[in-house]
């Protein structure tokens, strides 16, 4: 099915990689045409569907790290700290509310220390009380880089443990480490009854936003911990638990967990009224589709986080259209000049003169499946702002590029190469900007990628000239999109370009991440944040293509069905039910 | 029989060490890391290196691939840094005789993956073979009764067709009309015996084995009439017919049996690849058999569990061979082996 | 699948005698020529001939129409009244946008003519498909003959290398080997993408491919060894280069011509089926496995893009594959029994 999928996912074929690689988006949409209906508050009972086409990589708290299983697992067997409401509206959405603790946590002057109390009388599925040993427990987890890989690991660059020699923290997980290493981390994260202290080497004023975005700070029981073992094994401590064990390719029945109390909770996070929740694993993209549109048994009763392929656009008609959503994800595609070999800014100005984003969003199918981009970072995200470096039409000004090729004063037609990961749609769609691309005096030659597209760009001795590239803001700010990809400090290795696959190197931009990273005010973050984007505008250090947007459909005996920022845009468990 | 049985085994094994070793050579000298893919997103090149290091890429392939022979021997455990088993034996996976490695990307033992998808592939097999072998020994042994007459040309040239449309095409053919747009079936989707009963099973291999089987059936149609046609032609049986025996039983009893020498071969060894998944079928109809497996563990550069794949292939490969020239010994009489 | 030996066996088997083709006066008729004759008397073989014939000529002429600008498989014509921007690019139009312009179609979502693209895509999958016969046949034949000619330990070595060879499954191999060894082509010769690829599969259909070659050419070798006339050449000191390719080559290259008739369509089926696993020529630059695998996603939508490459697939196929019995049934005199 991998392949089958890959190649017959037509609309968001590139957004798949994204959507794996470039996990969780944490924004909303400013333009959510298909408000959804969370003000009716549903009934109790009934087996909820949810079809996914892929195995899902990991259900472990530490590793996961794919927005829509994020946020699946959140609503309903991984409760955090904090959490995001499940509401439409970004402004609520992007303000994590207390899950676990009993509030959003309290800081110090500076940002650098955080300490969150746990709520009495919350449980795991076995009735012992969730203590401030197994957060502390959790957290060790994702240092132990050899076992629970894959993950979000922020925390190792932020938590206050110093590094080897190495440039890894000197603790290096639960299973096998130093002494010196242990004790750094003991008294980098403390607990005292139920209160637990999180002490980091540089300010974190966003800090609640990565807990509730994401779950590595998440609570694990240590006499549950079998290292890679425990991949798809879930101890609850949500409102429902495994029935049976997690197949990963068939999926996993959640049955109400009975220790479970909602009166810790919040019904703005999970409602928790199907009794039953079915991940049904391995059905193709078009199956699931074709199904939905059908709306025929068990369907009536399911959702889905895989989007309806773009060849069957036309079949979402009368009734059908009443069961689709059309909303913008929390990603944005773009393409990156190697600024090891297109060293000429005006090269890269006319590079971005003549890129074709019109001709790319109707090659992958066209306004139903994509929004204009104006910058890397997507218009969700606090303190988006239109970039004003990319001034050029949308299907690209050939004429114009040519001109600034002459001004560069390099010899026409100039060679390049553009690798993406290939699928069906995205060779159309490079096509697209190949064609503006020559006519303005490149050369391009294009070289697809299979999925080890990753590996092979983050290669410092790869040769593309131009290179595409997906990203989602982790939690909704920006300094989990622009530092991540273009910082070119902890990027750039003998052996690795990281995420800064461009090999883009600014002292400027490294500066101006500097201040954004020590602001202990999240408005001053917020400014550096976007100044920075202006400075990468400046450098043309990439290209944005299109932001894409998810259709889905649902069956339709679902009820409070909403699309949320808190689950990337992804169906919303929490406050889902079904009628009867 | 018994010696000559004794020594193809033999031999069999030195191939599939042979086999291994250039499989490992081949596999681990490529550009990439193995161990990349599993570090994930936010990947440092040190925690890569830790990582490797914990599953065991980092050595040479030459020793990757002594290890790996000894686990099929001996059996190992997993992660393969010993450091960290012996501090933290909770983690170990135990993966005893027969051990074909451990992928870190479906995060257990690569038998553990076998167990899940051999069934499938079998059961597809077996259905297709069924099929293909009835339909193509039925409507060869008819075409050549009917040898240039209308009946003939059409079965041959329905054949021909089936054989020339890529296996996909048909399958998608199926796939998208028969089950999607008329819903004349469900959409196949595997079902163990145990899960749905022999009707479930079946139902749902039905597309997928018939989508194998034309192609298959397509070969076995011409066979099976080239051969008939042959061994009509051999001088006994004319004999036979001139001696006033039975058309019929000049057929069944002399052609068909001299025209089944050369089909079981050719069965047998075609049964025996297609129990190491069929890569199209299982892809088109979604099965999670070893040949998806295959394609999602080239996609997401699995290497323990494609060098798993090789040797579990070879293996049915060599073992089919056997089987069939100690059969075909056994129907032939003229065969002798040793 | 589509790559196992067995259909390499399946083909070369006789078929049914044909006892018209039997010439009045065989005098004066070299066996070439009564070959030919005899070809001509079939008529379904005369048909395949002139269908691959065309399909040849067609695909010599695409480069020299594309090059002056009759047909155009790579320019987009993204434009609002061809495709439907808001149906996911669907071409607007009955039977997937057929115009007199674009007599086959456009292609979903870029506009591009899908006659132009299965056309030029037919000058690639043959180039691919008879360059990896080629290869099949040449190292087959060598091998065939050195192991045929010397027999003991050579031969055994063969034999060994080719059991081992049919050991690997190849289309694993072929999926797993690709993305390491198009990159190391790559960087050794500085090859771009698609030509790395295409020297990729060439090289591994050919080299997965030459056993059963040299199995045939084996068999062949062992029963011309025996006769006089190698006898007399060896008396009188021939070289073993001049033994091989001199003496006995000439003699086996009947059945060569019905080996490379019948695994180059097998071949133009493998670079499909390789297409639809992600191995082999990647767009924009067209083959018939790549458009028909674009193809597959539209089967409900689209049916004629769907549909078209599908066919072209076939006739090759078949065409190549009813040329190739008749030119078997041509040479082979048993066939006259």
């Amino acid at each position: 099915m991998a392949s089958i999928a890959k190649r017959a996912l037509a609309a968001a074929a590139v957004a798949s990689m994204a959507a794996t690689l470039a996990a969780c988006g944490g924004g909303g949409s400013g333009d959510n045409s298909s408000a959804g209906d969370a003000a009716k508050s549903g009934s109790k009972g009934g087996t909820l569907y949810y079809y996914i086409n892929k195995p899902v990589e990991h259900v472990d708290p530490q590793r996961v790290y794919v927005g829509r299983d994020i946020s699946n697992l959140n609503r309903t067997v991984y409760r955090g700290l904090v959490s995001f409401p499940a509401d439409t509206d970004p402004d609520v959405a992007n303000k994590p509310v207390a899950d676990l603790a009993t509030d959003t946590g309290t800081k110090n002057a500076d940002a650098t220390q955080w300490k969150f109390t746990i709520k009495d009388g919350v449980k795991w599925q076995d009735g012992k009380q969730i203590t401030c040993a197994d957060f502390k427990y959790g957290a060790s987890r994702a240092f132990a880089t050899d076992v629970i890989t894959g993950g979000p690991n922020y925390i190792l660059s932020y938590l206050d443990v110093p590094e080897g020699s190495d440039g890894l923290p000197s603790y290096t997980g639960p299973y096998k480490s130093s002494a010196a290493g242990k004790a750094a981390f003991d008294k980098a994260i403390t607990c005292s009854g139920n209160t637990i202290t999180y002490n980091f080497k540089k300010p974190w004023p966003d800090f609640p936003l990565a807990v509730a975005a994401l779950h590595m700070m998440d609570p694990y029981r240590q006499d549950k911990d079998q290292g890679d073992r425990s991949n798809y094994q879930i101890f609850s401590n949500g409102p429902y638990k495994l029935q049976g064990a997690w197949s990963k390719n068939k999926g996993a029945t959640m049955v109400r967990n009975d220790q479970y109390d909602p009166s810790t909770d919040s019904t703005e996070i999970r409602k928790a009224l199907p009794d039953e929740i079915v991940f049904d694993i391995g059905k193709s993209q078009e199956t699931i589709a074709d199904q939905l549109i059908a709306d025929g048994g068990n369907d009536k009763f399911a959702v889905t986080g895989e989007r309806v392929p773009s060849a069957y656009f036309a079949r979402l008609t009368g009734a059908v259209a009443d069961r689709a959503v059309n909303v913008q994800s929390p990603f944005v595609d773009y393409v990156l000049p190697n600024f090891k070999k297109m060293t000429n800014p005006k090269v890269r100005e006319a590079l971005a003169m003549a890129a074709n984003t019109k001709g790319w969003i109707d090659a992958g199918g066209g306004s139903r499946a994509y929004a204009e981009a104006k910058s890397i970072v997507n218009p969700s995200v606090t303190g988006y702002q239109a970039n004003p470096a990319f001034t050029a039409p949308a299907s690209g000004d050939p004429a114009a590029a040519k001109k600034l090729l002459q001004e560069a004063g390099v010899t026409t037609p100039y060679p390049i190469t553009f690798t993406y990961p290939k699928t069906d749609t995205a060779d159309k769609q490079a096509a697209a900007l190949q064609a503006t691309w020559d006519k303005a005096g490149f050369k391009v030659s294009l070289d697809p990628q299979g999925d080890t597209y990753y590996d092979v760009i983050q290669k410092p001795s790869n040769g593309a000239d131009v290179i595409w590239g997906g990203w989602g803001a982790d939690w909704p700010s920006a300094i989990t999109v622009t530092p991540p990809l273009f910082d070119s400090r902890p990027n750039l290795t003998k052996n690795s370009t990281g995420q800064d696959y461009g090999n883009y190197k600014s002292d400027t931009f490294n500066k101006i991440v500097d201040q954004a990273q020590s602001a202990a005010d999240l408005g001053d973050q917020t400014k550096a944040l976007q100044a920075a984007d202006e400075q990468l505008g400046k450098d043309f250090a990439y290209i944005p293509l299109e932001s894409q947007k998810f259709n889905f459909l649902r069956g339709s005996k679902v009820s409070g069905y909403n699309n949320t920022p808190a689950s990337a845009m992804y169906p919303d468990l929490g406050p889902i039910s079904l009628e009867k | 029989m018994f010696a000559y049985v004794i020594r193809r085994l033999f031999v069999g094994v030195i191939m599939l060490l042979v086999m291994s070793l250039v499989t490992f050579l081949l596999f681990f000298a490529g550009p990439l890391d193995p161990a990349r893919f599993a570090c994930g997103k936010n990947c440092s090149e040190a925690q890569q290196a830790q990582t490797s290091k914990a599953l065991g890429f980092d050595k040479s392939p030459v020793v990757q691939w002594s290890d790996f022979v000894k686990g099929v021997v001996t059996g190992r455990q997993f992660p393969d840094d010993p450091a960290l088993r012996k501090a933290a034996p909770k983690l170990v996976t135990d993966c005893p005789t027969g051990c074909l490695g451990y992928s870190v990307v479906s995060t257990s033992t690569v038998n553990k993956e076998f167990k899940e998808a051999i069934p499938v592939s079998v059961s597809i097999a077996i259905f297709a073979f069924i099929m293909w072998i009835i339909g193509g020994v039925l409507f060869g042994v008819i075409a050549a009764l009917f040898k240039g007459r209308l009946l003939d040309r059409g079965i041959v040239g329905i054949a021909l067709v089936f054989f020339a449309f890529p296996t996909f095409f048909i399958g998608q053919l199926f796939l998208q009309f028969v089950a999607i747009k008329w819903r004349v079936f469900e959409v196949p989707d595997y079902m163990s015996i145990a899960e749905g009963g022999i009707g479930a099973w079946a139902y749902n291999l039905l597309l997928p084995a018939f989508t194998l089987a034309l192609f298959y059936m397509a070969g076995y149609v011409r066979m099976t009439r080239a051969f008939v046609l042959e061994s009509m032609g051999e001088d006994y049986l004319r004999t036979a017919r001139a001696k006033g025996v039975r058309q019929s039983r000049v057929l069944f009893k002399h052609a068909l049996r001299a025209a089944l020498t050369p089909l079981v071969t050719m069965a047998g060894l075609d049964f025996a690849s297609l129990l190491g998944g069929a890569i199209i079928t299982e892809t088109v109809f979604n099965f999670n058999g070893l040949g998806k497996l295959a394609v999602v563990a080239v996609n997401t550069y699995d290497l323990p569990t494609l060098v798993g794949l090789v040797i579990l292939l070879a293996t049915f490969v060599i073992l089919a061979n056997i089987v069939v020239d100690i059969l075909y010994a056994v129907i032939d009489p003229r065969v002798r082996v040793g | 699948m589509s790559l196992s030996e067995s259909q390499l066996e399946v083909s070369p088997t006789p078929d049914e005698p044909k006892a018209d083709d039997q010439p009045q006066s065989l005098e004066g008729l070299s066996p070439t020529k009564l070959a030919v004759r005899r070809f001509r008397k079939d008529r379904l073989s005369m048909i395949a001939f002139y269908v691959v014939a065309f399909v040849l000529v067609a695909a010599i002429l695409a480069p020299i129409f594309t090059k002056i600008g009759i047909i155009d498989p790579i320019s987009l014509n993204q434009d609002d009244k061809l495709i439907d921007p808001t149906l996911g690019g669907l071409p607007r139009g009955a039977a997937g946008g057929i115009t007199w312009a674009h007599p086959l179609g456009i292609e979903p979502g870029t506009g591009r003519d899908v006659l132009s693209r299965l056309w030029y895509g037919v000058t690639f999958s043959l180039s691919i498909s008879l360059a990896a016969a080629i290869v099949a046949i040449v190292v087959g034949t060598v091998l065939g003959i050195i192991a045929g000619f010397s027999g003991g330990l050579i031969d055994a070595t063969v034999g060994r290398l080719i059991d081992l060879t049919l050991s690997f499954p190849q289309t694993l191999m072929l999926l797993a080997l690709s993305s390491i060894f198009v990159a190391a082509i790559q960087q050794r010769t500085g090859l771009s993408t698609n030509p790395a690829n295409a020297v990729y599969e060439i090289g591994v259909l050919g080299l997965f491919g030459w056993p059963a070659v040299a199995r045939l050419i084996r068999g062949q070798v062992l029963s011309i060894r025996e006769r006089e006339f190698i006898e007399a050449a060896k008396l009188l000191g021939a070289s073993p280069r001049r033994l091989y390719f001199k003496e006995i080559l000439p003699n086996v290259w009947a059945p060569l011509l019905v080996s490379f008739t019948l695994i180059t369509p097998q071949y133009v089926s493998a670079e499909a089926a390789l297409s639809y696993l992600g191995v082999g020529i990647k767009p924009p630059t067209p083959t018939l496995g790549n458009i028909l695998t674009d193809g597959v996603n539209y089967a409900l939508t689209d049916f004629t893009y769907f549909l078209f490459p599908a066919i072209v697939i076939a006739v090759i196929v078949v065409s190549l594959n009813l040329f190739g019995d008749g030119v078997r049934d041509a040479l082979d005199p048993k066939a006259d029994r």
